[in-house]
């Protein structure tokens, strides 16, 4: 998407036709690029949020996260209740912040156990590609494990996997780590495809490194950027699928606070006018999923410098 | 020639992918926890009553053995028996497959109809209005929950407004379904030209497919868009161009070379739209093969969800394939 919007924003023809950038640390180059790009710059505080939200979220609402309150249910929003109260009258401000803490820690700790097995396998298939003997079988026979697993639907795949499970959290996070090493899989290979045929892995090989020694300290290193830039939006993804699969039945049990599950919490009252018990969960759910997008755009144009004007 | 060699070769290899596909089932389903007789039998059966039970189910075979049945059964086309429905699953998965292929049909249909136009046109005029509002739309479709779109569209058309009928499944319960022929109603209703219900179940459509349209039409939107840019890019259209054609040629010879990837993603929407449908189905009370799988998990319905899962999985390998196959049509280097 960030190929699509080149020479019109006025800050980089500026930047191409005003000054070079400028070469210092790390973090200055960093700093700079995110004031140029708003959207990356939005995008980077709305993840921030939601990690502030899973550290603290369930201590700072103003009422329990889990409890009913006395009086009636279903409030509109007021001073009160901000987003007003659902069906057990529960306050949905105090759960819509509380929920990051589940949310976000499923989709964590999923992506990043995808990764680590993603980019393993995806170094092996991808280095030991086309050579001769047993190596050549391996990278086979993980591509097409890949291809099978990629052959179902992606959110059918995951209910099957929580349905024969069981529901609650561990499972939902062992599905979606599952359903994500295939896609990490198969960027890394495509990385390190490249990087194997540079002439510093042939200088590595003359300087007498073995092919395993190769394959994980001088190529992995160099094809990490494309699945490093895709843990964000993957991240996002995660948060999706667990929101449906609680909007279902199928994924974190009522009463935990939850985005899906209290949008489906507030489903039944939305065909009776009650708009605020599902309105405001899944704005929220919107709005993370939309910024850990962007900041996947933004690093996946700051790591690769051939992007970059 | 080749296109024969390429078809018989694509066909072989489809008994394999579904062998490999029912292994992963077969393996999925042994994920379940404690002893599986006990849905039969009840949790307080005699210890004589679950062996009886093993050894019926063949659960006291060795693995091989079991799946080797199991593959024998599933080529047979036996699933086994819903727990929920007391209905062999094929029996049920055929009165639902119908309503989720008229739901993923209309959503394809109408995905490609706005979708590949409105990513040509902003191919082509890089800017202006229309070109910024598609793109922030792209990036906001992504990002929405699509069951909870289906929500607020009922919330505003249903509740607000009442321009359209509640989530209450496929036809107002007033209209009698139409004779039954494709199984999809507004196509049977037009076929014996019953007005009342094509009324009715096209209603019933609108929304849950405007929520898939809604956010499943990006997709197709920024690949059509793409290919259309590499198009208007390359050589031929350049050369097109610099001979002085007008423009709408140069667009027409970038759009038919655009339309391969067009194809493939059409492929991956109804893949993605598969699992979509399972949500939307929930929100809409729409009696398909989504909203089954759904209850089949919620009700440890296990040889259900098996069943789904399983021609799930067969579904997309004949999408993909059907995919491969247009190809030949629309691209005739491939000759």
């Amino acid at each position: 998407m960030s190929e699509s919007a080149p020479a019109t924003s006025p800050a980089r023809v500026a930047l191409a036709t005003v000054a070079p950038e400028p070469r210092t640390g790390g973090w200055h180059a960093f700093a700079r690029f995110v004031g140029r790009r708003p959207a990356f710059l939005a995008g980077l505080v709305i993840v921030g949020l939601t990690v502030f939200l899973a550290a603290v979220g369930p201590y700072i609402g103003p009422y329990p996260t889990e409890t009913a309150l006395p009086g009636d249910p279903l409030q509109p929003p007021s001073l009160r209740h901000p987003f007003g109260t659902d069906v057990s009258n529960m306050d949905i401000f105090s759960r819509v912040i509380a929920a990051p803490r589940i949310d976000l820690t499923i989709a964590l700790v999923s992506t990043g156990i995808a990764f680590v097995f993603g980019v393993l396998l995806g170094v092996i298939s991808g280095f030991f590609g086309g050579e001769r003997g047993l190596a050549r079988y391996a990278s086979e026979g993980i591509m097409r494990a890949a291809d099978i697993v990629q052959a179902f639907p992606v959110f059918i795949f995951a209910l099957a996997l929580v349905g024969f499970r069981g529901p609650g959290a561990v499972n939902v996070i062992a599905a979606l780590a599952f359903l994500n090493i295939p896609f990490f899989l198969r960027i890394t290979r495509g990385a390190v495809l490249q990087v194997r045929e540079r002439p510093f892995i042939e200088a590595a090989r003359c300087a007498g490194n073995s092919e395993w020694r190769i394959a994980f300290f001088h190529v992995l290193p160099n094809a990490l950027t494309p699945p490093v830039a895709n843990i964000s939006p993957t991240i996002g993804f995660s948060i999706l699928l667990t929101s449906g699969l609680s909007f279902v039945g199928a994924g974190v049990p009522v009463p935990t606070p939850e985005w899906g599950s209290m949008i489906a919490i507030g489903a039944p009252n939305m065909m009776t006018g009650q708009w605020w018990t599902a309105l405001f969960p899944g704005i929220a759910l919107g709005v993370s999923i939309l910024g850990y997008a962007l900041v996947g755009d933004g690093l996946k144009e700051f790591l690769d410098p051939t992007k970059r004007v | 020639m080749r296109f024969a060699r390429y078809i018989a070769r694509r066909l072989l290899l489809l008994p394999v992918q579904l062998l490999l596909v029912s292994l992963i089932v077969f393996f999925l389903v042994r994920q379940m926890p404690g002893e599986p007789t006990f849905l039969y039998t009840g949790p307080f059966a005699t210890k004589e009553r679950v062996e009886e039970v093993r050894r019926q189910l063949g659960l006291d075979q060795p693995i091989h053995v079991q799946y080797a049945r199991y593959i024998e059964r599933v080529v047979r086309g036996d699933f086994g028996m819903s727990l929920r429905t007391s209905q062999p699953v094929m029996t049920d998965v055929r009165q639902r497959l119908p309503a989720t292929m008229e739901l993923i049909l209309y959503a394809v249909v109408f995905s490609v109809l706005i979708g590949v136009p409105l990513g040509v046109y902003t191919a082509i005029r890089k800017r202006g209005l229309i070109n910024r509002a598609v793109f922030l739309y792209g990036m906001l479709a992504g990002a929405l929950p699509d069951f909870w779109f289906a929500l607020i569209a009922i919330f505003l058309f249903f509740f607000h407004l009442g321009l359209l009928p509640g989530p209450i499944g496929r036809i107002d319960l007033m209209v009698s379904t139409p004779e039954t022929i494709t199984g999809m109603y507004t196509v049977d209703a037009l076929m014996t030209a019953n007005w009342a219900a094509l009324l009715s179940s096209a209603s019933h459509l609108f929304l849950p497919v405007l929520t898939l349209v809604f956010i499943y039409m990006p997709l197709v939107l920024k690949n059509a868009r793409s290919a259309m840019e590499d198009m208007l890019g390359s050589e031929f259209v350049v050369y097109a161009r610099a001979a002085g054609l007008p423009r709408i040629m140069q667009w027409r010879y970038a759009l038919r070379n655009a339309m391969p990837p067009v194809i493939t993603v059409t492929g991956i929407l109804a893949w993605f739209l598969l699992g979509g449908a399972v949500l939307v189905e929930t929100v809409f009370a729409w009696g398909g093969l989504g909203q089954y799988a759904v209850q089949s998990v919620v009700n440890s319905d296990y040889a259900a969800l098996q069943g789904v899962v399983l021609l799930s999985a067969v579904f997309t390998m004949l999408v993909f394939l059907v995919v491969d196959l247009a190809y030949f049509v629309v691209d005739p280097r491939i000759k």
